[in-house]
C-alpha cells in the first residue's frame, strides 16, 4: 500500500507538473542515479552490499517540483525514492521559502539538517564524484526535519558565504546496531558557517538534539538491552548513580563537523572532520573524519578517499559498563575511484572500496572489497 | 614522422589562433549606465552569488543554451570552470532551493535582444556579434 501511494505520488505530481511546465513559473527538476555493488565476502557490512551482487542499494529518484509564487517567495518540494528503502518515497524537502532580500532566506516546513558538507545535495550523486558519501562519516541515519531555518549570505572582497540557523523536530526510524526505534528529536538546532575565498573553502557546523527513543524492540540487542542492563551493571559497580546516564529520553545529542576544501579546476581535495558527543552513555561517542583528492582531466576524474570512524567510551563506571555490551565500532575505508562524465549532465562511476572492520560491536572485525559502478544524472 | 610533427603544430597554432581571435564580449543594454566589469565581477552575478551591478542595480544574468561556442568559451574564460562543474555547482543549489541556474537564450542574436531590452540584465555573445543596441562591459 505504501508503495502504491508513494508511485501514485510521483505519477500525480509528474502530470500535474508536465502541462505546467510549459507555464515558465513552475521548475520541475531532477536526479537519478543507478547502481551496482558487490562484495568480495560477506565479512563486514558496507553500504548494504553483499556478495551477491545487487542493484538496489544505489540506486536513487528524486523529483523536484518549485514553483515561484511572487517576486519574495517560492515553493520547493522533493519527492526522494530509495532502493536502500525498498522503494518507499519520502518528502525530502517540503518548504516555502521567504526572500526578506537578496541575501537573507527564511525557510519553513521540511528541510534538511545542514549537519555535513554534502548534506544539502547528499543524495545528488552527479554533484560529487564517489558513488556515495563515507559511510563511516555521514552516520546520522536521519536527514530531514520539520522546522525552519534562516540563511544569511554574505560578501565581502573576495570571500562570500551562508550563515545557517534552524530549529525543528524529528518524528520517525531512528537505527542504531541494526534495531530500528521510534524517535522523537525535539529542540533540534544548530548553525552552519560556510566561506569561500577563490578557490579555497571552509564549513563549520554545530547541532544538537535532545533524544527520546520509544518502543525499543521488545527482544533482541541493542540499546533497549543496554538501558535495561545498565540498570543491574550499575549496581554491581557499586554506583546506583550511573544508571539514570543510560537513559534514552530526554538527554541531548551534540554534532560537530568541520569541512576545508580546495578546487582549483584541476585538483580538488576536501577534507572533513566530525564529532558526535552524547550526554546518554547509551550510545557511545565518537570521533570521524575523511579526506578526499581528486583530479580533473578532461572527461575523467581519478579519486581517492580515506575515510574513519571510532568509537569512544566514556570515562569511569559509565565506561566500564559500555564496554559490557559490544556496540563500539572502529573503522576505515579506503576508496579508488573513476568518475567519467559522459556529457553536461550524465557522470559514470567506477568505485574499488576496502573496508576494514578493526573492531565491529565490541570484537574483532574483518577487512572486505567493495565493487560498485553507477550512473549518475540530473535533469 | 618529422613531417607529421610539424602539420600537428601547424594545425595545433591555427587552431589556437582561431580560439584566441574568437573573442566574448560581456554585453549589457546600451542604456545600462554601469562602466567595465572584472571577471570576478561578472562571475559573481552569472554563479548566482551577487544580484546586484556596481551601481547598486538589479543585475539578471542571461546564458547562452548548452554547447554553444560562446557558452564554452565564456564558462572557460570567465568562470574558469567546464560545462560538468557548472552543472554540479548549480544542481547543488537547485536540489536546495537555493538558486535557480539563469535563463537560457538560444543563440547570440537572442541574447542581443533581451539584453537590449531589458537594462536590469547581462549576457556575453560573440564580439563579431557586438552591435549598437548594446554595450560592451568585458571583453575575454
Amino acid at each position: 500500500m505504501k508503495k502504491i501511494s508513494a508511485l501514485s505520488l510521483l505519477t500525480v505530481a509528474i502530470s500535474a507538473a508536465a502541462p505546467a511546465a510549459q507555464a515558465g513559473d513552475l521548475n520541475i527538476n531532477g536526479f537519478l542515479s543507478v547502481g551496482a555493488s558487490m562484495l568480495d565476502k560477506n565479512d563486514a557490512e558496507i553500504a548494504g552490499a553483499d556478495n551477491q551482487g545487487g542493484f538496489k542499494q544505489d540506486t536513487i529518484l528524486g523529483l523536484q517540483v518549485s514553483k515561484q509564487v511572487n517576486d519574495s517567495t517560492s515553493l520547493t518540494g522533493q519527492l526522494v525514492s530509495r532502493g536502500s528503502d525498498n522503494y518507499s518515497t519520502e518528502a525530502a524537502w517540503a518548504f516555502v521559502t521567504y526572500s526578506a532580500n537578496d541575501e537573507l532566506d527564511l525557510r519553513m516546513g521540511r528541510l534538511r539538517i545542514p549537519a555535513f558538507y554534502y548534506s544539502d545535495f547528499l543524495e545528488v550523486g552527479y554533484t560529487y564524484n564517489s558513488i556515495r558519501p563515507a559511510e563511516e562519516v555521514y552516520r546520522i541515519p536521519f536527514s530531514s526535519i520539520d522546522g525552519v531555518d534562516l540563511a544569511q549570505r554574505f560578501s565581502s572582497g573576495d570571500i562570500d558565504g551562508t550563515v545557517q540557523v534552524y530549529y525543528g523536530r524529528y518524528q520517525g526510524d531512528f537505527e542504531s546496531n541494526g534495531t530500528v526505534y521510534e524517535a522523537d528529536f525535539r529542540n533540534v538546532t544548530g548553525i552552519s558557517v560556510s566561506a569561500n575565498m577563490g578557490n579555497f573553502g571552509s564549513r563549520l557546523s554545530y547541532n544538537q538534539g535532545e533524544l527520546n527513543l520509544g518502543s525499543p524492540a521488545p527482544t533482541g540487542t541493542g540499546l533497549a538491552v543496554a538501558q535495561g542492563s545498565a540498570n543491574g551493571l550499575a549496581f554491581l559497580y557499586g554506583d546506583s548513580s550511573a544508571a539514570e546516564d543510560f537513559n534514552i529520553s530526554g538527554q541531548t545529542s551534540s554534532f560537530i563537523e568541520a569541512a576545508l576544501t580546495y578546487d582549483d579546476g584541476t585538483y580538488s581535495v576536501l577534507a572533513e572532520w566530525t564529532a558526535f558527543d552524547h550526554e546518554t552513555s547509551v550510545l557511545l561517542d565518537d570521533q570521524a573524519w575523511m579526506v578526499s583528492a581528486a583530479m580533473r582531466m578532461g572527461e575523467f576524474t581519478p579519486h581517492v578517499r580515506y575515510s574513519t570512524q571510532k568509537d569512544e567510551f566514556d570515562s569511569g563506571v559509565e565506561g566500564d559498563i559500555q564496554k559490557q555490551f559490544g556496540l563500539e565500532a572502529d573503522e576505515s575505508s579506503i576508496t579508488l575511484g573513476l568518475r567519467y562524465d559522459y556529457d553536461s549532465s550524465t557522470a559514470l562511476k567506477f568505485e574499488v572500496q576496502n573496508h576494514d572492520e578493526k573492531t565491529i560491536g565490541g570484537a574483532d572485525g574483518d577487512s572486505v572489497t567493495l565493487y560498485s559502478a553507477a550512473v549518475d544524472l540530473v535533469f | 614522422m618529422k613531417k607529421t610533427q610539424q602539420m600537428l603544430i601547424a594545425i595545433l597554432l591555427s587552431a589556437l589562433s582561431v580560439l584566441a581571435s574568437a573573442e566574448t564580449a560581456v554585453i549589457v543594454a546600451a542604456g545600462n549606465g554601469n562602466g567595465s566589469m572584472d571577471s570576478a565581477t561578472i562571475s559573481k552575478i552569472f554563479l548566482g552569488k551577487s544580484k546586484s551591478f556596481p551601481d547598486g542595480s538589479q543585475a539578471i544574468a542571461v546564458d547562452q543554451a548548452d554547447g554553444n561556442p560562446a557558452r564554452e568559451a565564456f564558462n572557460d574564460k570567465v568562470l574558469g570552470k567546464s560545462g560538468s562543474q557548472l552543472k554540479s555547482y548549480w544542481s547543488r543549489l537547485i536540489f536546495t532551493g537555493k538558486g535557480t541556474p539563469p535563463k537560457q537564450y538560444a543563440d547570440d542574436a537572442a541574447v542581443k535582444a533581451a539584453v537590449a531590452a531589458d537594462p536590469n540584465t547581462i549576457g556575453y555573445i560573440d564580439a563579431a556579434s557586438v552591435d549598437g543596441s548594446v554595450k560592451v562591459v568585458g571583453k575575454f
